[in-house]
C-alpha cells in the first residue's frame, strides 16, 4: 500500500494551531468507565482517524468531544476554550458534525438543508423578517447563494431542488457534509462517513475530505473501514476498552500488533471482541 | 389511497366511446331540465316549481351539466380540430388541459348536486311526492353524466402550469375569480334558507373540485404566485368591499366580523401549529387575555382598573400581556415536548380560565368580576371615527359592525404579513428542520428553544391583539366565552383547513363559523360534527383541504407516489437554486 | 381532628377514583406510547352505561333499588366503556399508528369532544331515558348509598368505602393479571419491545385492545363509583376527571400501574388538602383545580419520569 505518498501533506508542521485538546478525559457512568485518561490533540490542516472495535469507547470520547457529555475528569478545549455541554454552542464555537446514521431533514430540498446550516452564522430575527427590509434581502440572498456553492463544492451542482429523502445514499452523506460546512467551522467531525458505501463512494467521499483538510479545516474521522482511514489520516488514535492503545501516524498505528490484536482477538486474549 | 371502483380499466377500455355518448347526453340533458319544474311548490329553496323559467340554484346547475357536457366533448373536438388544423392555440393549449379528470370530477359534484336538491325538497315539503318529474329528469341525468364521465379513461395529467401566458391574462383571471367569489358569498350570506345555503356549497365545492382536476387549478395558482402582490392585495380589496354589497344590513356583517375575529385567531394558531408544529390546546386563553385586557382598561363602567389609555396603547398592552403569558405556557418547551407540551398547555388554557373565574373579589382580588365578567363595554373611537355609530359611503350605509369589519380586516392583514414573511424567512427554515427531526437542528445550530418560544410568544401577541378587538366587538368578556372547547374549535379549523397554509385556515375558520349560523341543525350538531370531522380528516387527508405540500409529505411519508409528484412541480416556498 | 379525617377520607376516595381512571392511561401508554386523551370520556360513558343498565332492568322490575341491582350495573357499564374502547382502537387509533404524533392526538381530542356531544345529545332521545344536557341524578341502590356510616364517632360517606374496596380489589385483579397471565406476560413483552414479541409470535394488534379494554373497564368502575360517591353524572363529567387521572399518571410515572394508583391517591389528597388548608384568598374550593394543574405542569416539566418512575422514553 502506498499509503506513505498519500498522506503527507504540504508544510503541515509550519503555522499550525491547536484547535482541540482533550487532556486526561476520563467518562464514568456510574461503575462502568467508558473513556479511561486519554490525550488528544487536532491541529488546524489535520485529519485524525479514531478507531477502536466495537464498545471500546469510540462514541462516548465523540461525545466528550463535541461537549454533549461533560468528562467526569479531565477537559477538552476547543480553541483555548472549555465548550459548554450544549449542541448548539458548540456549533456556534466552530465544531460542525455529521451523524453515523444520515440525519437530514427529509422533506426539505437539498438546498434548504444547507441553508438551515447558514442558521447560526446570520442574524435576522422576527422584526427584520417582517418588514422584508434590504438587509433581510440582502442576507436571505447570501445564504441562498453560499448554500448553492457549497453543493457544488461538494459536487452536488444542479441537485439544490431535491428534496434530500428522493436523494441517492451517497449524495445524501454528501449533503450532511455540506450542511456541517455551512456552518463555518474550524473543525469537522465525521462520524463514520462511509458507511455503507461502495467502493466508488468511497473514493468520492475521501477526495472530498482531502479537499476540505486543504482548505484549512482540522478533521476528525471515526470509522470502521481501516483501509479508508489509513489512506486519509496524518495520525490515527486507538481506543481499546476506554484506553488509548497507540497513537501516531497511519502508518505506525497500521503496522502494530496490538490494534491487529485488539481488532481481530488473539487465542491467549478471549476478549479482545469481535470484528465490526 | 385507491378506492375500490366497478369501473375497472377493462370496462374503461372497452365501453369510453359510449361513456363519451352518455356523458355528453347526461349534462346536456341536465341543463334542460333546469327549465323543468323540480319541485311541487314553491316553497322549498328558491322556487323551482316553473316550467321554463329556472331559479337561480336550477340556473347553477345548468352551468355544472354544461361543463360536463363540453368536457367530455373536448375528446372528440380536440382531435377532430387538431387534424384540421383549426385554432391551433387555443387547441395547444386545450390539450393541457385535463378534460377527463375535469369531467369525472364534475360528474360526482352533480350527482352530489341534485341529491342533496332533492334532499332538502323532500325534507322542506315533507316527502318525495313533493319532487316534481323534473327533478326525477334531473336526477337520470346526473346519474347518466356520473355512469358516463366514470367510464372514461382518464389519460394524460393535465399541465396546464406549463403554459406560458401574458401577465395581463393572468392579472385578469385572477381579478374575475375574486370578483365572482365576492358575488357567490355576498349571495349565499343573503340567503336566510338553510337549504339553498348548502346548495350554493355544495355549487362552489363541484366547480372547485373541476378546477383543481382539470388543472384550471394549477395554472391558477401558478398565476397567483407569479403575481402574488397582485392577489394579496384584490383578495384584501374584495374583502373590504364586502360591506358594500350588504346594502347597510349590519346582520351578516355580525356574522361577517365574528368570522374574522375567528379566522384571525386561527392564522395566529396556525403559526404554533402549523408552522413550528407545537401543539398548543390552550390557544384560547390568548385572546381571552387580549380581550379582558382590553376590557379592564376600557371606558366600562364596570372596568376594574381606571387607567383608560388611548386603544392603541390597550392593543399594545394586551398583545404584550398575551406575549409574555406565550412566554410563560412555552417556557417548559424547553424540557417537554411532543404529547406532554400539548398537556402543559392544556392545563394551561383551564388554569387560565379558573382564574378569570375567581378573580371576582371573593376568591382572589376583583379584576373580572368573576363568571358574571365585564359587560357594557363601549364602542371605540378611533382618531375621532366613533365605531358605534353608522356612516354612509357612497350612499351605502356601513353599519357598526362595517366598521368593526375593517378593523379587523387590518389586523387580518397584519397578522397574514407576519405569518408569510416568518414561514419565508430564516426563522421559518428554522422551523421546519424543527419539525423534522429536533435532534439534528439542534446540532447543526438551529436555536431550537428560542425559535419554539417565538412561535407561542409571536402567535399570543397576535391573538391578544385580536382579543382587544373582540372585546369592544362582543360589548362583553365573560369567561366561559373562552373554554377548553373554543380551543379545539380553532384547531379544527386549522385542520381542516390545512396546517402550514393561510389561505386554507381562513377557508376553514369561515366554514367552520359560517356553517352553524347559517344552517340551525348544524349549529346544534356543531360540536359533535366538529369533533367527527377531526377524527376523520386526521384519517383520511391529515393535511388539510388545502394542504401545505411539506406538511403532506411530513404526514404521508410512506406514500412515493405522492413524494414523485410533489417533487416534480416544488412550489416557490422549497426554495430552488437560481443558478 | 374530625375535620381532618374528613379531609383525608375525603382526598383517599377521590384520589381511588383518579387512580381507577389513570390505570387506563398508563396501561395504554405503557403498550404503545400513547395518550389516549379520550380516557376521560370513557369514564363518563361507563357512568351512563351503568344509569342506563339500571332504567332497562326497572322496566322489568318497576325501578328496584335492591343491592343485586349493582353488580349488573357495573357488567352493563363495563360492557358499554369496553365496547366504545374497542371501536375507537379500532377505527381511529389503529389507522395512525406510523403518522407523526400530532394526528393521533388531535383524533383524540376529537373523539372526545365527539362522545360528549354524542351523549348530550342523545342521550335523551332514547325513549324512556332522562334528558342528559344537565346532570342526572345517579340511582340509589341500597346498601351502597344511603346514611354515612359511623366509625367509632367519625361518619363515613358509604361511597367513600365504595370506591376505596374498588381500587383495593381493582388492583389486586390488574396485579394477578400481568404478572400471573400469559396475556399479562405478553402485555409486559410487548411493552418493552413490540417488534421483538411480534416475531416471538405474540399478536400486538390483539394485546394492544386487551390494554384499552382493561382501561375501559376500570374507567367503566370508576364511573360507577363517582356516581354512588357524589350522587350524579353529567355529559362533561369525562373532561376534568380525564384530565386530573392524566395528571395522577404521569405523577406516579406513566406505564407504570403502581404509579398510577400511587400518583392517584396522591393528587386526591394534595387536592382535598389545599382546598381546606391553604389560607386566604387562593385557598377553598375555588383554586383546588388551578393547583392540580400547576402540579401538573411542574411534574411534566421538572419530573417527567414520575414519582415511582418509568422507562424515560424520547417523545419528540
Amino acid at each position: 500500500m502506498s499509503t506513505e505518498t498519500v498522506v503527507e501533506p504540504t508544510g503541515h508542521t509550519v503555522g499550525r494551531e491547536t484547535i482541540l485538546a482533550a487532556r486526561n478525559v476520563t467518562m464514568r457512568f456510574g461503575g462502568l468507565v467508558a473513556v479511561d485518561n486519554v490525550d488528544f490533540t487536532v491541529h488546524s490542516g489535520e485529519i485524525v482517524g479514531l478507531i477502536g472495535p466495537n464498545g471500546a469507547g469510540k462514541t462516548t470520547f465523540f461525545n466528550c468531544l463535541t461537549g454533549l457529555y461533560k468528562p467526569t475528569s479531565g477537559e477538552v478545549r476547543f480553541m483555548g476554550e472549555v465548550l459548554p455541554p450544549k449542541p448548539r454552542e458548540v456549533v456556534v464555537a466552530g465544531m460542525a458534525r455529521t451523524f453515523q446514521n444520515i440525519r437530514l431533514f427529509p422533506n426539505m430540498t437539498a438546498l434548504e438543508n444547507v441553508m438551515v446550516g447558514r442558521y447560526c452564522r446570520t442574524s435576522s430575527m422576527a422584526f427584520t423578517s417582517i418588514l422584508h427590509g434590504p438587509k433581510f434581502r440582502r442576507e436571505e440572498a447570501e445564504t441562498r447563494e453560499r448554500a448553492a456553492e457549497l453543493l457544488e463544492y461538494v459536487g452536488m451542482k444542479g441537485q439544490g431542488g431535491h428534496l434530500a429523502r428522493n436523494l441517492p445514499y451517497g449524495d445524501q452523506r454528501r449533503l450532511e457534509v455540506a450542511r456541517a460546512l455551512a456552518t463555518d467551522p474550524k473543525l469537522l467531525l465525521l462520524d463514520e462517513p462511509t458507511a455503507g458505501m461502495n467502493p466508488q463512494e468511497t473514493r468520492q467521499a475521501e477526495e472530498l475530505i482531502f479537499k476540505i483538510r486543504d482548505s484549512g479545516l482540522a478533521i476528525v474521522v471515526i470509522e470502521h473501514d481501516m483501509r479508508f482511514i489509513f489512506n486519509l489520516c496524518d495520525r490515527v488514535l486507538c481506543l481499546v476498552r476506554g484506553k488509548t492503545l497507540i497513537e501516531g501516524t497511519a502508518a505506525e498505528v497500521q503496522s502494530d500488533p496490538r490494534v491487529i490484536e485488539a481488532y481481530i482477538g488473539s487465542p491467549e486474549n478471549e476478549e479482545g471482541g469481535a470484528h465490526a | 389511497m385507491r378506492i375500490p371502483t366497478v369501473f375497472t380499466p377493462e370496462l374503461q377500455k372497452q365501453y369510453h366511446v359510449t361513456g363519451r355518448m352518455v356523458a355528453m347526453a347526461g349534462g346536456l340533458l341536465f341543463a334542460v331540465s333546469a327549465y323543468l319544474p323540480w319541485a311541487y311548490t314553491g316553497a322549498a329553496l328558491d322556487n323551482m316549481s316553473y316550467l321554463g323559467g329556472p331559479s337561480t340554484l336550477q340556473f347553477l346547475g345548468l352551468t355544472l351539466g354544461l361543463i360536463v357536457a363540453w368536457c367530455a366533448a373536448m375528446g372528440w373536438i380536440e382531435p377532430w380540430a387538431d387534424r384540421r388544423g383549426f385554432a391551433r392555440p387555443l387547441i395547444r393549449v386545450s390539450k393541457r388541459v385535463g378534460w377527463t379528470r375535469g369531467s369525472k370530477a364534475m360528474g360526482i359534484g352533480l350527482l352530489a348536486y341534485i341529491v342533496l336538491i332533492l334532499v332538502v325538497i323532500a325534507i322542506e315539503l315533507r316527502g318525495l311526492v313533493a319532487v316534481e318529474w323534473g327533478g326525477w329528469v334531473a336526477l337520470v341525468a346526473a346519474l347518466m353524466a356520473f355512469v358516463g364521465t366514470r367510464l372514461l379513461i382518464a389519460g394524460r395529467a393535465p399541465s396546464l402550469e406549463r403554459v406560458r401566458s401574458a401577465a395581463w391574462v393572468e392579472i385578469v383571471a385572477i381579478a374575475l375569480i375574486l370578483l365572482l367569489a365576492l358575488l357567490l358569498v355576498a349571495y349565499a350570506l343573503n340567503q336566510n334558507d338553510g337549504g339553498i345555503f348548502l346548495s350554493i356549497i355544495a355549487f362552489a365545492g363541484a366547480l372547485s373540485a373541476f378546477v383543481l382536476r382539470s388543472g384550471i387549478g394549477a395554472w391558477i395558482s401558478e398565476a397567483g404566485q407569479k403575481h402574488r402582490t397582485v392577489l394579496v392585495f384584490s383578495s384584501f380589496l374584495v374583502a373590504f368591499l364586502f360591506p358594500f354589497t350588504q346594502n347597510g344590513s349590519d346582520a351578516n356583517m355580525s356574522i361577517a366580523t365574528q368570522v374574522l375575529v375567528f379566522a384571525a385567531t386561527a392564522v395566529g394558531l396556525n403559526i404554533v401549529v402549523g408552522l413550528a408544529g407545537l401543539l398548543d390546546l390552550g390557544y384560547i386563553a390568548f385572546l381571552g387575555a387580549g380581550a379582558f385586557t382590553a376590557a379592564t382598561l376600557s371606558e366600562s363602567a364596570f372596568a376594574t382598573i381606571n387607567w383608560k389609555p388611548p386603544f392603541i396603547v390597550v392593543m399594545l398592552i394586551a398583545g404584550l400581556i398575551s406575549a409574555s403569558l406565550g412566554l410563560l405556557i412555552g417556557s417548559p418547551t424547553l424540557r417537554v415536548s411532543g404529547d406532554y407540551l400539548a398537556i402543559v398547555t392544556l392545563a394551561f388554557g383551564e388554569i387560565f380560565r379558573i382564574t378569570m373565574n375567581n378573580l371576582d373579589g371573593q376568591s382572589g382580588p376583583n379584576l373580572t368580576h368573576g363568571s358574571s365578567g365585564i359587560p357594557a363595554i363601549p364602542n371605540l373611537e378611533l382618531f375621532g371615527f366613533d365605531f358605534g355609530k353608522p356612516h354612509v359611503v357612497f350612499g351605502i350605509t356601513l353599519g357598526r359592525f362595517s366598521n368593526y369589519f375593517f378593523l379587523m380586516l387590518l389586523i387580518m392583514a397584519v397578522i397574514v404579513l407576519v405569518f408569510t414573511r416568518l414561514n419565508h424567512s430564516r426563522i421559518g427554515r428554522g422551523w421546519v428542520a424543527i419539525r423534522e427531526d429536533e435532534k439534528a437542528a439542534e446540532a447543526m445550530g438551529v436555536n431550537v428553544f428560542g425559535l419554539k418560544l417565538l412561535a407561542f410568544a409571536g402567535g399570543a401577541f397576535l391573538a391578544g391583539f385580536a382579543g382587544a378587538v373582540k372585546a369592544h366587538v362582543d360589548v362583553s368578556v365573560i369567561p366561559d366565552q373562552y373554554v377548553f372547547l373554543e380551543s379545539a374549535f380553532l384547531l379544527a379549523a386549522v385542520v381542516l383547513g390545512g396546517m402550514g397554509t393561510v389561505i386554507g385556515v381562513i377557508l376553514g375558520a369561515t366554514l367552520l363559523k359560517l356553517l352553524p349560523e347559517k344552517l340551525r341543525f348544524v349549529s346544534e350538531y356543531r360540536m359533535l360534527l366538529f369533533g367527527l370531522l377531526m377524527v376523520v380528516m386526521m384519517r383520511f387527508r391529515p393535511e388539510g383541504m388545502i394542504p401545505n405540500q411539506r406538511r403532506a409529505l411530513e404526514f404521508h411519508s410512506d406514500d412515493e407516489e405522492l413524494v414523485q409528484e410533489i417533487e416534480e412541480d416544488l412550489p416557490y416556498e422549497f426554495a430552488e437554486e437560481k443558478s | 381532628m374530625a375535620f381532618f379525617i374528613d379531609q383525608l377520607l375525603n382526598g383517599l376516595s377521590l384520589g381511588a377514583l383518579y387512580a381507577l381512571i389513570a390505570v387506563g392511561y398508563t396501561v395504554v401508554y405503557g403498550i404503545v406510547q400513547l395518550i389516549n386523551f379520550a380516557h376521560g370520556e370513557i369514564f363518563m360513558i361507563g357512568a351512563f352505561g351503568a344509569l342506563s343498565t339500571w332504567i332497562v332492568l326497572g322496566w322489568a322490575t318497576g325501578g328496584s333499588t335492591a343491592w343485586w341491582n349493582m353488580p349488573l350495573m357495573l357488567v352493563g357499564g363495563m360492557l358499554v366503556a369496553v365496547l366504545t374502547a374497542v371501536v375507537m382502537e379500532r377505527f381511529a387509533y389503529r389507522p395512525l399508528r406510523n403518522a407523526p404524533r400530532l394526528a393521533p392526538l388531535i383524533t383524540a381530542i376529537g373523539i372526545s369532544i365527539f362522545l360528549q356531544e354524542f351523549i348530550r345529545l342523545f342521550y335523551g332521545e332514547i325513549p324512556g331515558f332522562p334528558d342528559a344536557k344537565a346532570a342526572i341524578p345517579f340511582p340509589q341502590i341500597e346498601f351502597f348509598t344511603g346514611d354515612a356510616v359511623d366509625v367509632g364517632g367519625q361518619l363515613i360517606n358509604r361511597g367513600t368505602f365504595f370506591i376505596i374496596a374498588a381500587l383495593v380489589v381493582c388492583w389486586a385483579f390488574l396485579w394477578w393479571f400481568v404478572n400471573k397471565t400469559a396475556t399479562g406476560r405478553a402485555m409486559q413483552a410487548v411493552s418493552q419491545d413490540p417488534d421483538t414479541s411480534r416475531l416471538m409470535g405474540i399478536d400486538v394488534d390483539r394485546i394492544i385492545v386487551i390494554a384499552f379494554a382493561v382501561g375501559a373497564a376500570l374507567a367503566a368502575i370508576a364511573g360507577v363509583a363517582h356516581g354512588v360517591r357524589f350522587g350524579n353524572i353529567d355529559f362533561k363529567m369525562g373532561f376534568l376527571a380525564g384530565l386530573k387521572a392524566f395528571t395522577a399518571a404521569v405523577l406516579g410515572g406513566i406505564g407504570n400501574i403502581n404509579g398510577a394508583v400511587v400518583g392517584g391517591l396522591t393528587l386526591g389528597l394534595v387536592e382535598s388538602m389545599a382546598a381546606s388548608y391553604i389560607p386566604g384568598q387562593f385557598g377553598g374550593a375555588a383554586w383546588k383545580d388551578v393547583w392540580a394543574f400547576v402540579l401538573l405542569i411542574l411534574i411534566l416539566v421538572f419530573r417527567p419520569q414520575g414519582l415511582l418512575g418509568a422507562k424515560v422514553v424520547d417523545r419528540a
